[in-house]
C-alpha cells in the first residue's frame, strides 16, 4: 500500500493566486512604469500604453486573472496620472485619449480571460493525461496479474492511490453468491450491514450507500461490478464527498477496466474447472476399467480356490497348488495397493523426502531379496565400485523405484536372459543403470511409458501401468531423473541419476586391534 | 516342534487374530488373543505369556503407550505388528522396548522365525559369554573375534559394534541406538559412520559381504544380528 501523498485526483486546478502573485504582479507593473520614465512629459505617451499593455499581456500567460486585473488597473491609472496630460492628474483632456485608457482596460481584461481559460484547460488536459496514464498502468498490471487474488489486491491499491479512500472488493463465488468472507478485504469479515448493502447492490446490480440514492446505512458506498457475462461483485469505497461529473467518469472506466480483468479471470476459472472435470472423468474411467480388472483377476483366484478346497474330498497335490495360486493371487494384490498408495502419495504432493546415509549394497540387497521368486529365472548381475560411499537418499522411495524397474524387467524379459544392475558415483550424486535382454520398447512409446496408466501393448503382464510412473515420481522426489532408451544390443536400458551429497569426514578410531 | 510356551496376540482384527492363531498353535504354542488394548493389559498379567504380539493399531489404547505400560513389568520380547511404511512408528516402537516389529502384510514363515529367534534372544548371556555362528566366533571377554578360526583384525569401534549387534543376537537395534552406544551421545545424526563401518565390517566378517548373512540391514530402521 502506497503511504505518500495522494495523488490530487480532482479538478480543483490552481485556481488561488497568492498574494505573492499580487506583489509579482504589480511589482513587474512598477519597473515597467518606471522603465518608461524618459518617456514622460512628451508627446510619446501613447507609446508607453502600448509598453504597458504588452507587459500586462506578458504576466496574463503566468499569473491568474485577480493579478492580472490588478495589473491592469495600475497600469492603466499609472499611465493615466503620469504618461496623460495633463500630467500628475487624473483627468483626460482629449477625447481620443479617453478612448484608449477605456480600450486598456478592456484589452487587458480579456487578455487575462482568455489566457487563464487556456492555462486552466491545459490544466485539465495534463489531469486527463495522468488519468490516462493511470488507467493505462491499471491495465497493464492487471493484465500481468495472475489469478483473482493478486486482480483483488491490485484493484484496491489502485483505487485508493487514485481516489484517495480505502476500498475493498466483495466477489462472488463463482455460483452467483457473493462472499462474506474470504475474497475481497484482507480477512476482515464484512459487518451484518456491509453483506447486506453489498448484497442489495449485487442482485439489484445498482450502487448504493453513501450519496447514493439508497443509503443502506453503511459507511461506504458501493458499486457493483457489471462485466458482459458474469458480474464478478461488488466493490465499496469510502468516499468523503460524493464524485463530480468528472470523477464520476473516471471512476466508471477504472472500474470497467477491473470488472473486465476479473470477469476475464472467472471465465478462465470455469473453463479450468470444466477442463478439469473432464480430465478427471476421463482418468476415473481408465482407473475404474483397469482397477476393477486387476482387482478381480486376483480376487476370483482366491475365491474359486478356496471355494474348491473348502467344498472337495480331494487332498494332496491339486490342494497345495490351488493353495499356491491363492498366494500368488494374494502376492499380486498386495503390489497392487502398494502401487495405489504410492500414486496416490505422488499425486497428493505429500511426500516428504526423509533423506540419509544409505548403502547403495544395502538398498540393492534388499530389493533382490524382496524380488527373490519374480528374479529367480534370470541371471542377475550387479556391479557396485568397491570404493562406494554411502549415499543420501530416502532408502523407502529408492526401494519402490528399484522394485518397480526390476520388477519390470522380470516381467518383461525372456527366462534365463541376463538383468545387469550398475552403480557409480558421478560428480553430484550417483547413477543406477538396468539394463534387461527383453523386447525394449517400441521407439513411439519411449516417450510414454513413464505416464499413468500407460501399457504398451500386447504384454503379457497384467498391472496398472502405475509402476514406472512412480518409478518417475520417486525419482524426481529426489530432485534426480529417469532417462529410458532400447539397449544397443536390444533390451530396455534405464538411467537413474540421483544427487546426492559425499560423506565428509575422516574415518575416526582406526587404531586395528 | 513342540513348544508349551504362551503367546498373547493383542490384535483388534479378527482376520488377522484368527490367521496367527491357526498358524501359531499348528506350530504348538499355547495362544491367548485379545482384541484391546484394556483386554490384552489384563491378559498379560494374568496368564504371563512368554512373548506378546502387540498390534501398534488399536481402537481404545495407542499401541505405544500400551507398549511403555507392559514394559513397567514384563520383561519378555514384544514383537510389533504394524503397516508398512510406517519407520517413525517402529522406530519408536524399539525405543520404546520392543524386541522385534513386522509390517502387515507379512509371511506365516517369517513371523515364526521372529518368534522364535526373540525367544532365544531372551535368554539372555552373561558379558563374558562367546556368540558363536556357524563361521563366526566372538569372545566378548576377551574381544577376540575369529573367523573360520583365524582371527581378525578388528578396529576398536568395529568390534563394539559387533559385539553391540550379537549380544542382541536376532534383535533389531536402530540406528540411533547403535550411534550412541558406539559413538556416543554426538554422534546421534551421523548415520554416515554407520553405514561405513557397517559396509568395512561386512568385508571381514561376511562370506559374501555382497549378499551379508549376519549383519542385516533392516531397511530404514536399523541392523540385526543374523545368526
Amino acid at each position: 500500500m502506497k503511504t505518500g501523498k495522494p495523488e490530487q485526483g480532482g479538478i480543483s486546478g490552481s485556481r488561488k493566486p497568492e498574494t505573492g502573485q499580487y506583489l509579482i504582479s504589480a511589482a513587474i507593473t512598477g519597473i515597467a512604469a518606471l522603465s518608461c520614465a524618459p518617456l514622460a512629459g512628451g508627446s510619446h505617451y501613447h507609446v508607453v500604453s502600448f509598453i504597458l499593455l504588452f507587459v500586462v499581456s506578458i504576466m496574463s500567460t503566468f499569473l491568474g486573472i485577480g493579478p492580472v486585473l490588478l495589473a491592469s488597473t495600475l497600469s492603466a491609472l499609472i499611465w493615466n496620472f503620469f504618461f496623460i496630460p495633463p500630467q500628475l492628474t487624473f483627468h483626460i483632456d482629449k477625447p481620443e485619449d479617453l478612448l484608449i485608457f477605456g480600450l486598456f482596460f478592456i484589452i487587458a481584461l480579456v487578455n487575462g480571460i482568455l489566457t487563464t481559460r487556456i492555462r486552466r484547460q491545459e490544466v485539465l488536459a495534463r489531469e486527463r493525461e495522468k488519468r490516462t496514464e493511470s488507467l493505462f498502468r491499471l491495465t497493464h498490471e492487471l493484465s500481468k496479474a495472475s489469478g483473482i487474488d493478486e486482480i483483488v489486491v491490485i484493484a484496491a491499491e489502485k483505487i485508493e492511490e487514485q481516489f484517495s479512500a480505502p476500498a475493498f472488493l466483495i466477489l462472488q463465488d463463482g455460483n452467483n453468491h457473493l462472499m462474506v468472507t474470504g475474497r475481497g478485504r484482507k480477512n476482515i469479515p464484512l459487518s451484518l450491514n456491509e453483506a447486506e448493502a453489498a448484497g442489495w447492490v449485487f442482485s439489484h446490480v445498482k450502487k448504493a450507500g453513501n450519496f447514493t440514492a439508497h443509503p443502506l446505512t453503511v459507511n461506504y458506498t458501493l458499486y457493483p461490478l457489471q462485466g458482459n457475462k458474469i458480474n464478478p461483485g461488488v466493490v465499496a469505497i469510502r468516499q468523503t464527498e460524493a464524485f463530480n461529473e468528472e470523477q464520476q467518469s473516471y471512476w466508471d472506466t477504472f472500474i470497467a477496466q477491473i470488472t473486465n480483468a476479473l470477469e476475464r479471470e472467472f471465465l478462465g476459472e470455469l473453463a479450468r474447472q470444466a477442463r478439469f472435470l473432464a480430465e478427471s472423468d476421463r482418468l476415473y474411467k481408465t482407473l475404474f476399467n483397469s482397477i476393477s480388472h486387476e482387482l478381480r483377476i486376483p480376487v476370483a483366484t482366491i475365491m474359486g480356490a478356496s471355494d474348491t478346497i473348502l467344498n472337495t474330498e480331494e487332498s494332496g497335490n491339486i490342494q497345495k497348488e490351488l493353495i499356491g495360486e491363492i498366494f500368488t493371487a494374494s502376492l499380486r494384490l498386495n503390489r497392487l495397493i502398494e502401487n495405489l498408495l504410492n500414486i496416490t502419495r505422488l499425486e497428493s504432493g505429500h511426500i516428504s523426502v526423509r533423506l540419509d546415509w544409505y548403502d547403495i549394497n544395502d538398498l540393492i540387497n534388499m530389493v533382490l531379496e524382496e524380488l527373490e521368486d519374480e528374479l529367480k529365472p534370470f541371471s542377475v548381475q550387479v556391479s557396485i565400485p568397491d570404493d562406494m560411499p554411502p549415499v543420501k537418499i530416502d532408502f523407502g522411495l529408492m526401494e519402490q523405484v528399484l522394485y518397480n524397474l526390476l520388477y519390470n524387467a522380470a516381467q518383461h524379459a525372456p527366462a534365463a536372459s541376463e538383468i545387469l544392475l550398475t552403480a557409480g558415483t558421478t560428480e553430484s550424486g550417483f547413477t543406477l543403470q538396468l539394463t534387461d535382454k527383453g523386447p525394449g520398447f517400441p521407439e513411439t512409446a519411449l516417450k510414454q511409458v513413464f505416464d499413468k496408466f500407460y501399457r504398451v501393448d500386447n504384454k503379457k503382464a497384467g498391472g496398472l501401468g502405475l509402476g514406472l510412473s512412480i518409478v518417475k515420481g520417486f525419482t524426481e522426489a529426489h530432485k534426480g531423473s529417469i532417462h529410458v532408451e532400447n539397449a544397443p544390443g536390444g533390451g530396455a536400458l534405464f538411467t537413474l541419476h540421483i544427487p546426492s551429497e559425499k560423506p565428509d569426514f575422516d574415518i575416526p578410531n582406526q587404531t586395528i586391534k | 516342534m513342540n513348544n508349551s510356551e504362551t503367546i498373547l496376540i493383542i490384535d483388534d482384527e479378527l482376520q488377522i487374530r484368527r490367521l496367527l492363531e491357526i498358524t501359531l498353535s499348528a506350530s504348538g504354542y499355547h495362544i491367548i488373543v485379545s482384541a484391546t488394548g484394556k483386554e490384552g493389559l489384563v491378559d498379560a498379567a494374568t496368564h504371563h505369556p512368554s512373548l506378546i504380539l502387540l498390534d501398534l493399531g488399536l481402537p481404545d489404547i495407542d499401541g505405544q503407550l500400551l507398549l511403555k505400560k507392559l514394559r513397567e513389568w514384563y520383561a519378555k520380547p514384544v514383537i510389533v505388528l504394524s503397516v508398512r511404511n510406517s519407520e517413525t512408528d517402529i522406530i519408536q516402537a524399539l525405543d520404546n522396548g520392543a524386541n522385534d516389529y513386522l509390517t502387515k502384510p507379512f509371511r506365516t514363515g517369517e513371523l515364526l522365525a521372529r518368534i522364535r529367534a526373540a525367544a532365544r534372544a531372551a535368554q539372555s548371556l552373561p558379558d563374558s559369554a562367546v556368540v558363536e555362528t556357524d563361521s563366526l566366533s566372538i569372545d566378548m571377554a576377551s574381544h577376540i573375534v575369529r573367523k573360520n578360526g583365524e582371527i581378525l583384525k578388528l578396529t576398536a569401534t568395529e568390534f563394539s559394534l559387533l559385539s553391540l549387534l550379537a549380544k542382541n543376537s536376532g534383535r533389531v537395534l536402530t540406528h540411533q541406538y547403535i550411534l550412541k552406544e558406539v559413538w556416543g551421545h554426538g554422534y546421534t545424526g551421523q548415520t554416515q559412520y554407520l553405514r561405513v563401518f557397517v559396509a568395512q565390517l561386512r568385508k571381514k566378517i561376511e562370506d559374501n559381504p555382497a549378499r551379508p548373512a549376519l549383519l542385516i540391514t533392516e531397511s530404514g530402521i536399523g541392523y540385526r544380528f543374523g545368526e
